[in-house]
């Protein structure tokens, strides 16, 4: 039995285990492993770029939760001061037909009274120069002295009860 | 004992063609089974055997990963970690699939195979067979892989030498690369010793092959150990230079 180990075949493993190395690596390793990379690389930017377009979202969602509880607030402002505003105005309005009818109740009552007066001061004048007329036509007739004098007096004293 | 064709068989440099023949073999076989995957390489959808070259890809990386955790060694080891494991499993499995050999009666004195060795194989002379079953090879690689993680730690001598003041490991520069090659070697070589002794036990009435439930059993184990040698002829690799490359992270 000779020996086990061949200098040769040795040597000659390393030498054809290395070619078939830089073939395999040159042919099937490099592609594959180049291949790899560009998916980690691409997976990772595909990550950070949803991470980022997720924070984005979550930022543009709370500003947009704060533009609508600033418009929410403004909007009750706005309602508030227009509540506010109308009863006043209501009120004002209120006084002020107030002050109107009972300025035209006044003139209304300044009106009738007038009015009376005017009539009570025709009714008077018209008295008066029936009292005349009567008197006149009565005198012309039979008419002493004394009569004259009683029917002056007589009238008189009608005059004042009526006037009152 | 199979005879084997050898080139300048009476020198100190004879060959043996078969195993220098059937590393081409099993390095074509492999690059072919990788072209499979990597001529149609498709970056989003990766479908059928590109998922497995794939996935002995990140087995490879997880692999040197647990050993050396550090990126930079990963990435420089990785093509030979990848080729190796790739390779040696091919190659154990080549000697599983098919042996071939052919009957001479006559002897080719100028290629080795001489009458003596005629003799103690039967005219028997192997022409295909699994080059790791050849101790001659193992030891070549596992020697390529001593080289490898000397020339790794000589970036950095300080840490390089100062292993050695535990003359424990002056010992273990020789046992190292013996029993890597010599590991890998005496599990193809008894497997396949074996086939081809089970292969010989008779046949019963000329139908009834007393040697197949044997040779089932001994091949589905012999399928096992040449997928767990290569697995480990990788990565006792990977820590033998991983352990010397202190310029890279390794180094414990």
């Amino acid at each position: 039995m000779k020996c086990l180990f061949e200098f040769g075949t040795f040597l000659v493993s390393i030498i054809s285990f290395l070619i078939v190395f830089l073939l395999i690596r040159h042919w099937a390793f490099a592609p594959l492993a180049r291949m790899m990379e560009k998916r980690r690389l691409y997976v990772e930017q595909q990550l950070s770029e949803a991470e980022g377009q997720r924070e984005q979202a979550v930022k543009l969602a709370s500003e947009q939760s704060e533009l609508l509880e600033a418009s929410r607030k403004q909007a009750k402002d706005m309602i508030d001061h227009a509540r506010l505003r109308s009863e006043e105005q209501a009120r004002e309005i209120l006084e002020s037909a107030q002050a109107e009818a009972e300025r035209i109740m006044q003139q209304g009552r300044e009106l009738v009274e007038r009015e009376r007066q005017e009539a009570v001061n025709a009714v008077l004048a018209q008295v008066s120069s029936l009292t005349v007329q009567i008197s006149e036509k009565l005198l012309r007739d039979h008419v002493s002295e004394t009569l004259h004098e009683e029917l002056i007096q007589e009238a008189d004293k009608r005059l004042g009860e009526l006037v009152c | 004992m199979i005879a084997f064709p050898y080139l300048f068989p009476n020198s100190l440099f004879k060959i043996n063609i078969v195993t220098i023949v059937m590393i081409f073999v099993a390095g074509l076989v492999a690059l072919f089974l990788l072209r499979l995957a990597t001529s149609r390489l498709d970056m989003r959808h990766p479908k059928g055997w590109q998922n497995v070259v794939e996935w002995a890809m990140e087995f490879t990386r997880t692999m040197v990963g647990d050993i050396v955790p550090s990126e930079r060694f990963i990435s420089w080891i990785m093509p030979l970690s990848f080729t190796v494991l790739i390779f040696i499993f091919v190659a154990n499995w080549l000697g599983l699939i098919a042996t071939v050999s052919i009957h001479l009666s006559h002897p080719i004195p100028w290629l080795g195979i001489t009458s003596s060795a005629l003799k103690g194989s039967n005219g028997e002379v192997a022409l295909f067979d699994s080059p790791t079953a050849n101790l001659s090879m193992t030891l070549g690689l596992s020697v390529m892989v001593w080289l490898i993680s000397h020339y790794q730690g000589w970036h950095r001598p300080k840490q390089y030498f100062k292993a050695y003041l535990n003359p424990i490991h002056i010992l273990e520069e020789i046992t190292n690369p013996l029993t890597h090659g010599m590991r890998l070697y005496g599990n193809i070589f008894a497997g396949e010793v074996l086939i081809g002794a089970i292969l010989t036990m008779p046949v019963l009435f000329h139908f009834v092959p007393t040697g197949l439930p044997l040779l089932i059993v001994w091949l589905l184990y012999s399928g096992f150990v040449a997928s767990v040698q290569a697995y480990v002829f990788a990565v006792l690799m990977v820590l033998y230079i991983g352990m010397k490359s202190y310029h890279m992270g390794g180094g414990h």
